[in-house]
């Protein structure tokens, strides 16, 4: 089995009026299928992209994957675990969110100002715990900022401080602190200069090296994904419309949607 | 384009810009000796990382410079007379801009007819009745219904509120526009759309765009010349092909060379990438700004700023005739 299996993974959102004004105006409920039956496995050590556009449900996805936002029906299985399962007991639900980190989107909102970038790393460490002497604690915080390319110096200051790439690499170094296996990367460069993106997706792959990490690689950028993906999923409205390798998505796309993605995407070669 | 640009007059022309914001004890500089012309007709790029001095250089032209920031030095003209002193007169008439955020640049109070007939009627003395009918022109120009003119800009998506801005720029007729990351903020599908159309509806107006963005694909595919910018100076500007494909400064190359293309086999091997970051404009290094970063770094580079070899690149390794790097 795979080290993460999605089965069917469906989520519906309610976006009805209150029952007084729909009773009031006649209105029917309106559902909205943000993710409708998606099928997809990654294996350990491998990075599964998903592509599509701004409301395809990409995020909604990862955020099923990372445990988060509950399925309305089907399974994330991670590690022959899965969240959602009623009879699974805290230590192993535990267990599971400890395997599972994120890497959000924008580096701004999702660092809280007011905490040193120590505590902000140490707080993973500290909720799970991984590790109780506080001088191990410490020891273990700077290990993580060198393993992104921070240092000691780092450790005592705001994230105001920092340029958005190394906030990343902040995010990086607390989705590491608990040792999870997988990651769940929402857009993770897409908050960056070129210049920038490269660092981090560099950064991203000697990590998944060294500590055999799976990613979960969410982008709208399809140049981004055919760097780092072994497998990529085209997303759209909800549906997952084409599966495949890098190779066969980029030189034989099947889909129109994916031909589409393709063509529009603006790439340095066409000039 | 194959037309030599040089033997044209200059529509708008930046000369020795300097922008520089004043603090307690010192001054710093945010634009820096940026001279650029923009001929009629062409679309020229200005691309450069976050904090460059690209938006800056837009709001200089536009006369949108705030306090403390002040423009200390350099002229900006546009066909031959000085708009530095009174912007006013031309921003909107004769010079008009597209932000990023279409929804913020929209007035959500007011429908977009209203919106598009009080910009006509102020910039041309004409009936209500007559800007109407513009205003539908324009509309359907741009790729919207006409029959929507009564609509409010919430009810529609990103992509078309952008062509509601781009009606709302082209309607004063002006002779430049300067889009500000006019597509970031849209998908990729709408992004080309979008750029399409402002390429097309500019080459029939004959209006002249500076194209502000930081995406090399973007500015690849839209742009006639482009201008790549360093900690607010000019580094590299030539022909978009010319620059891209053979770049001169090794901040062009390290730009176009971290850029991730579409290609599977690109997998198992690293993106090039520029080590450190961009100098914060208090600490701007002496000489080239980008030699502490650059790995053909000379003592030169560390003293001396290098002036703009060939009217191409500002880089001391141009400096001897046929010199590459």
């Amino acid at each position: 089995m795979s080290f993460v299996t999605v089965n069917q993974l469906t989520r519906l959102f309610d976006l009805s009026e209150p029952w007084i004004v729909r009773t009031i105006t006649g209105q029917k409920k309106r559902i909205l299928t943000a993710v409708d039956c998606v099928n997809f496995q990654i294996e350990k050590g491998e990075t599964y992209a998903l592509v599509g556009e701004s409301g395809s449900g990409k995020s909604t996805i990862a955020k099923m994957v990372a445990g988060l936002l509950m399925p309305t029906s089907g399974s994330v299985i991670i590690d022959n675990k899965n969240f959602n399962d009623a009879n699974l007991e805290k230590a192993s639900m535990n267990a599971l969110r400890r395997k599972t980190q994120m890497v959000f989107q924008s580096p701004y909102a999702s660092l809280n100002p007011r905490w040193k970038i120590g505590n902000i790393i140490n707080e993973p460490i500290k909720a799970f715990g991984l590790i109780k002497d506080e001088n191990d604690q410490h020891k273990r915080v700077i290990e993580l900022l060198e393993q992104v390319g921070l240092s000691e110096r780092d450790i005592k200051k705001y994230p105001h401080e920092f340029s958005g790439g190394q906030r990343q690499r902040i995010s990086i170094a607390r989705a590491l602190a608990s040792e999870p296996e997988i990651i769940i990367c929402d857009e993770p460069t897409s908050a960056l200069d070129v210049s920038v993106q490269a660092q981090v997706l560099n950064l991203l792959k000697d990590l998944q090296k060294n500590f055999s990490l799976t990613y979960l690689f969410i982008s709208h950028d399809l140049a981004v994904i055919s760097t780092m993906a072994n497998n990529i999923g085209v997303l759209k409205e909800g549906v997952l419309v084409e599966q495949a390798t890098p190779n066969d998505l980029f030189h034989k796309p099947q889909h129109d949607y994916t031909k589409m993605l393709l063509a529009a995407a603006p790439t340095l070669q066409n000039n | 384009m194959t037309i030599d640009r040089t033997m044209i007059e200059p529509l708008l022309e930046i000369k020795n810009l300097s922008v520089s914001l004043k603090k307690r004890d010192n001054i710093s500089v945010a634009v820096d000796d940026l001279s650029l012309n923009l001929y009629p007709g062409e679309i020229l790029g200005l691309v450069g990382e976050s904090g460059a001095g690209k938006s800056m250089t837009g709001s200089a032209i536009l006369g949108l410079i705030e306090s403390p920031l002040y423009i200390s030095a350099g002229t900006i003209s546009l066909q031959g007379r000085s708009i530095i002193e009174a912007p006013e007169n031309i921003r909107g008439s004769q010079i008009s801009m597209i932000f990023q955020d279409p929804l913020v640049s929209l007035n959500p109070l007011k429908t977009i007819g209203e919106q598009l007939i009080k910009t006509i009627k102020t910039h041309f003395n004409i009936s209500k009745a007559e800007a109407l009918d513009r205003s539908k022109k324009l509309l359907s120009d741009v790729g919207i219904d006409p029959e929507r003119i009564e609509a409010y800009p919430h009810t529609f998506s990103g992509g078309m509120r952008q062509r509601v801005v781009i009606a709302l720029a082209l309607a004063p007729e002006p002779s430049v526009i300067i889009a500000d990351e006019p597509t970031t903020a849209l998908d990729v599908s709408v992004q080309a759309q979008i750029l399409n159309l402002l390429k097309q509806l500019c080459t029939e107006r004959g209006t002249s765009i500076i194209l502000i963005t930081h995406d090399m694909g973007v500015i690849s595919e839209t742009t006639d010349r482009v201008a790549v910018l360093y900690s607010g100076r000019l580094v590299e500007i030539g022909k978009t092909s010319d620059v891209l494909q053979r770049p001169q400064h090794p901040y062009t190359a390290g730009l176009v060379a971290s850029t991730p293309n579409i290609d599977p086999s690109s997998f198992d091997k690293k993106l090039f990438q520029i080590p450190g970051a961009m100098p914060d404009i208090d600490d701007v290094p002496d000489g080239c700004a980008f030699h502490p970063r650059c790995e053909h770094a000379r003592d030169k580079c560390q003293k001396h700023r290098p002036p703009l070899f060939d009217a191409r690149v500002s880089c001391w390794l141009s400096e001897k005739p046929g010199g590459t790097l």
